[in-house]
């Protein structure tokens, strides 16, 4: 078996505990089902380009993105655990090198990704069924989504692993980024007619591009902002993980 | 067959030497121990020899191979438990050993058997089904340890392997380490526990502030380190004057003398001994109990490392 597949095996069983699963099924369900049905009272309709969703499937669609966004944070932390409880020594004193290290956890974070995607989707199905419009042009979008999205988040999970040293200040600073992408993104809310300070803010969150990319892909809604929002989303996802790779490369052991 | 061998290396953080020009040389099927205060430059040393980090100066060879021209051709060779504790917490014991084989490549087939064989050597079987985040410090220690004999290896570092175990956990794991010596594997072994270097080590090296002090066989370190002798004498009454009356003797230092308790220590034992028995008899002094005790490791090591700081002070200075 190849370093880095057996890197990716051991990464996805001690992501993949129960807890974990927990989180990334019960967390966005949630919202989809308590949020969602209970918003639908105070929010009819949401307009999404040529069309009016209901709140619940505009939600819906929005949570795979954020809980790629979720999952990918949360496996991206695999280096500050490794780091914290000694395996990132251990396993460079092993058989691998350190690109097999960062690779396995790119790996690893894309199949997690993917992973909550589908899982959502799934859940989610049935409240967007009567507006998706998939075609051949659209399905790879979710895919580049959620991939880029994977690679973008879980490289910004892994910057923040190896610039800190301290748990308190890890738990203060992962906190605050979740808090931030979460709610100042369009998962929840259009940015149309938020107020204008706030819906540019979205627009410095990468999770309203991969939240938007998404919702082109299940709703049909290929056009000319979609790609420069891909074409952002792949250019960060490129340059954050540079930056994470260069970071752990560089990490003093 | 060399093992390791190790010239002129050097690491500098940040222009503080903490290790300067060493140089090791470790035979293939022995058990290496590198002692030393904390702080001497042990942990640096090991992580250059086991490529986690790269030397300022110098040059590796383990197993023959260059280790900073190939350090994954020797890693793959080479097993490594290092001081700090290294776990999975949300694995078992039996799992965190499954997984860690499965790291290793080690064939499917073989890895049943050895982590069986290595729950009953370290005596996990009760905790096999433990996470590691529930276990004591202690128990995780020999996780980590069993662990790393999982897979096939040709050196073997032990970073103080037995630090938080208790005695029979640890006689255990020097006893199979021992057993592992004699199957062909050879060990780079650092430790604080002199006795542990004494029982297990066919060669030690006293490392202290980055420099190598000493190098032999632990009879040799004390033939040339440790003639002294420890005369301990028990008298059966009060003497405040024993002192006075031992004064006739040469070469002999006293240590401790509380009047009934007399603790000299001597390179003559033999001749002062006697001396202090015809001194004793001949002022009808009652003696309850006598002994002498060999320097032990501990004592060498603790002198050699005095004289080593007293000797790079007066230098810097």
């Amino acid at each position: 078996m190849h370093p880095v597949v057996r890197l990716v095996n051991r990464n996805l069983t001690i992501s993949l505990n129960m807890g974990f699963l927990i989180w990334q099924v019960i967390f966005p369900l949630i919202y989809i089902f308590v949020a969602g049905f209970a918003y639908t009272a105070l929010i009819h309709e949401v307009p999404f380009a040529n069309k009016r969703l209901d709140y619940p499937a505009f939600i819906a669609s929005g949570m795979i993105g954020f809980n790629i966004m979720n999952s990918t944070l949360v496996s991206g932390i695999i280096i500050w655990n490794d780091r914290r409880h000694g395996m990132f020594e251990q396993i460079l004193v092993g058989p691998f090198t350190r690109a097999q290290y960062i690779l396995s956890n790119v790996y690893t974070i894309g199949i997690i990704g993917l992973i909550s995607a589908g899982l959502i989707t799934a859940v989610g199905y049935p409240l967007f069924f009567k507006s998706v419009e998939f075609n051949i042009l659209t399905i790879p979008l979710v895919v580049f989504a959620s991939i880029t999205g994977s690679i973008l988040f879980g490289s910004i999970a892994s910057i923040i692993s190896t610039r800190l040293k301290s748990s308190e200040g890890f738990n203060v600073v992962i906190n605050t980024v979740f808090l931030f992408f979460a709610f100042v993104s369009t998962a929840f809310y259009p940015a149309e007619g938020a107020p204008k300070a706030l819906a540019m803010a979205f627009y410095f969150n990468p999770l309203t591009y991969l939240v938007d990319v998404v919702r082109a892909g299940i709703f049909g809604n290929f056009n000319s902002l979609v790609g420069l929002e891909m074409l952002v989303l792949a250019c960060g996802s490129v340059i954050l993980f540079v930056m994470a790779t260069k970071l752990l490369s560089k990490l003093e052991l | 067959m060399s093992c390791i061998e190790a010239r002129s290396l050097s690491k500098s953080y940040d222009g503080l030497e903490a290790v300067s020009s060493i140089d090791l040389s470790v035979s293939a099927g022995k058990i290496f121990g590198f002692l030393g205060p904390n702080g001497a430059g042990k942990t640096t040393t090991i992580k250059l020899l086991t490529t986690l980090i790269a030397p300022t100066s110098g040059t590796i060879h383990i197993l023959g191979m260059d280790a900073i021209r190939h350090p994954l051709e020797v890693r793959k060779k080479v097993g490594v438990v290092l001081q700090q504790p290294s776990y999975e917490p949300t694995l078992s014991v039996e799992k965190s050993i499954e997984k860690y084989a499965m790291m290793w490549n080690v064939d499917k087939k073989l890895q049943k058997d050895r982590v069986e064989e290595l729950l009953s050597a370290f005596d996990l079987h009760d905790i096999r089904k433990k996470k590691n985040d529930d276990l004591s410090i202690g128990q995780r220690r020999r996780v980590q340890v069993a662990r790393e004999f999982v897979h096939d290896m040709d050196l073997l570092f032990l970073d103080e392997p037995t630090v938080g175990l208790d005695p029979s956990a640890r006689r255990s794991l020097l006893d199979y380490v021992k057993k592992k010596v004699r199957e062909g594997l050879t060990i780079f072994f650092t430790t604080h526990i002199l006795e542990e270097a004494e029982y297990l080590c066919d060669e030690i090296a006293i490392i202290n502030k980055g420099k190598i002090i000493a190098v032999d066989t632990p009879t040799e370190l004390k033939n040339k380190f440790g003639r002294e002798k420890t005369i301990k004498i028990h008298i059966g009454e009060t003497r405040k004057d024993l002192s006075v009356l031992l004064q006739g003797i040469h070469d002999y230092q006293i240590e401790y003398d509380s009047g009934t308790i007399i603790t000299i220590r001597s390179h003559s034992s033999e001749d002062v001994l006697l001396k202090i028995l015809q001194i004793l008899t001949v002022n009808e002094i009652p003696i309850e109990d006598l002994s002498v005790v060999p320097t032990s490791l501990e004592e060498i090591f603790l002198t050699m490392v005095k004289n080593s700081n007293a000797s790079s002070g007066s230098i810097s200075k």
